[in-house]
């Protein structure tokens, strides 16, 4: 059973990661006057969203319902997110690669251009969607039916296994 | 523990026999005073026994001696665990002795004699035995394991201890540590006071009262409504800001847009910061809506659409005016870098060109955040997640109710 202190403190490390991610989302452009300091925002940024899918990852693997062996009931709630965060990740490399190669020799100058302007928008849409997404998941892995055993659980095994 | 009390006890009985009579003496001091009343309950058995009972006794006797030893227990302040021994001795010997009291009811005075070696007991046993073994023998039969449950338990531990420290303190006081009794907690056995048994009781239901007042799902719940406050300011400060930001627009444009390097100028350094935080305004109000309408419970958001339900109109409305404010991204990186690239990035007589799109989608998104703050302020309770995570609430307590039940 997961115990509502440890839960709590995921919790709050998930929400932390988050916060950190839409704060770099909001306000690296702001912070591009030095390449270094827009660098080490956009490592720490890949790696929190890294952090944050590892964490997921972990807690879905801590359930009852997986060690059960119903993987196929976690991911039907979990597989959007799991899907976006990958791809949030891929866009946000991807991103953060393309915006510091144009701006690391001189940073306060025009780098746009149609390509960088779209992938921007993809990253920072996919970047709305994953909060939406992995906040939701961490709240429903608070879910108590996902660590022990019920009779729901007992259903869902039955109906799997038919 | 009534093993490891007899397998204390006995060798002290074993050994120190003498000092037992008085140990189970409850009973002594009718003894002591005069011995008549023995000698009348050993009539009384003595008559039942010519009255027929002799051969109900003789497999009476482990059977029925048992029940009633146990009710004697019930009935009696002794303790349970030091009597265990001499009973059945006594009941070996009564063994030997029944048929000599079968054939001659003359054996009374034998009997007062080996009982005088060991008065103690049997001063008291005796009679209840013949009292009980017509009364209780039947019943007992059929239900043995609810006396077993009774032999242990509750009666003997609450009256034992009364006479025992009243009458001899100091040796009973070491053979039966009757303070503690170990109760069953958390699959542990653990000491306990007999006194605060009460009070445990109410410690576990205070337990049980606290317990559901912080499950992870309220964990979850409280992150959520508090989330759902941080968006619901979120809303108005970004339908605030927006106007705000297109008024000032605007004003700085002057009338027909026919000022807009004054724009410019004034503007540039206010573009990018304004545009940061109209994309973090944008993105908690928009998670936040999508949290209303539980976008990821793909038929509710549906339903929802279709209802023209003010959530999901003003989701819709938060995620358009979030792509249309990414796509003046680059346009507002040129306002920002105005005065330092002045040359290439703003050809003389292109400001209008390059302006007025970006001008009409901050107006849009100012009218459409407006409007979604609108639509969330006739309804600012509603919460699609959270009733789903109410109702996942409500669903499952009945199963685990029925479960407990079950099992």
């Amino acid at each position: 059973m997961l115990q509502t202190s440890n839960y709590s403190l995921v919790l709050l490390i998930q929400l932390a990661l988050l916060t950190y991610d839409l704060f770099v989302n909001s306000f690296s452009e702001l912070l591009r006057a030095a390449p270094v300091v827009q660098l080490v925002l956009f490592i720490i940024q890949d790696i929190a969203i890294l952090f944050n899918v590892i964490i997921v990852l972990l807690m879905l693997f801590n359930t009852y319902v997986f060690r059960v062996g119903l993987v196929s009931l976690l991911l039907e709630r979990f597989r959007s997110l799991l899907l976006l965060s990958g791809l949030y990740l891929a866009l946000s490399i991807a991103l953060h690669c393309w915006i510091l190669n144009l701006r690391w020799l001189n940073s306060n100058h025009f780098v746009w251009t149609d390509g960088l302007e779209t992938l921007f928008v993809f990253q920072r849409l996919a970047a709305v969607l994953y909060y939406y997404l992995y906040k939701r998941a961490t709240e429903y892995l608070g879910d108590p039916r996902l660590y022990e055993d019920s009779p729901w659980l007992r259903d869902a095994f039955t109906r799997a296994r038919q | 523990m009534d093993n490891e009390t007899i397998t204390r006890t006995r060798p002290r009985k074993v050994d120190q026999s003498p000092q037992r009579g008085p140990r189970t003496l409850p009973p002594m001091p009718s003894q002591y005073t005069d011995e008549m009343p023995i000698t009348k309950t050993k009539k009384k058995k003595s008559k039942k026994g010519a009255n027929g009972v002799e051969d109900r006794e003789e497999p009476g006797v482990e059977m029925g001696g048992l029940g009633s030893r146990r009710q004697s227990e019930t009935k009696q302040p002794l303790t349970p665990e030091p009597q265990d021994i001499p009973p059945q001795r006594k009941k070996k010997k009564k063994k030997v002795q029944n048929p000599d009291v079968e054939g001659e009811p003359a054996g009374q005075p034998e009997l007062v004699n080996d009982d005088g070696v060991e008065q103690h007991t049997d001063g008291e046993e005796v009679p209840r035995k013949t009292k009980k073994k017509k009364k209780v023998k039947p019943p007992e039969m059929p239900y043995p394991d609810e006396l077993g449950v009774e032999d242990d338990d509750i009666i003997t531990d609450a009256q034992a201890p009364i006479p025992q420290h009243s009458l001899f303190s100091a040796p009973l006081s070491q053979s039966q540590p009757v303070g503690k009794v170990f109760v069953e907690r958390n699959r542990r056995f653990q000491a306990a006071d007999r006194s605060d048994l009460a009070k445990p009781s109410d410690q576990v239901d205070d337990l049980m009262e606290m317990k559901p007042l912080w499950t992870t799902r309220d964990v979850a719940m409280r992150v959520h409504g508090g989330f759902r406050v941080v968006g619901l300011f979120s809303h108005g400060f970004l339908a605030g800001y927006a106007v705000w930001n297109i008024i000032v627009v605007y004003v700085l444009a002057g009338e027909k847009l026919s000022n807009l390097p004054n724009l410019l100028q004034q503007y540039h350094p206010l573009a990018y910061p304004a545009q940061c935080l109209l994309y973090l305004l944008l993105a908690v109000s928009t998670v936040s809506a999508f949290d209303r309408v539980n976008l990821a419970e793909s038929s509710m958001a549906l339903r929802a659409f279709l209802t023209l339900d003010p959530a999901a109109l003003a989701s819709f409305m938060y995620f358009a005016a979030l792509i249309l404010s990414l796509s003046q991204q680059m346009t507002s990186d040129r306002i920002n870098l105005y005065p330092s690239s002045n040359e290439t990035l703003w050809p003389p007589g292109l400001e209008h060109q390059i302006l007025q799109p970006w001008i009409v989608v901050n107006l849009v998104v100012a009218l459409l955040v407006g409007l979604a703050w609108v639509f969330i302020s006739t309804r600012p309770e509603m919460d699609y997640t959270e009733e789903f995570l109410m109702a996942m609430e409500v669903e499952e307590y009945p199963r685990q109710d029925k479960a407990e039940i079950s099992a």
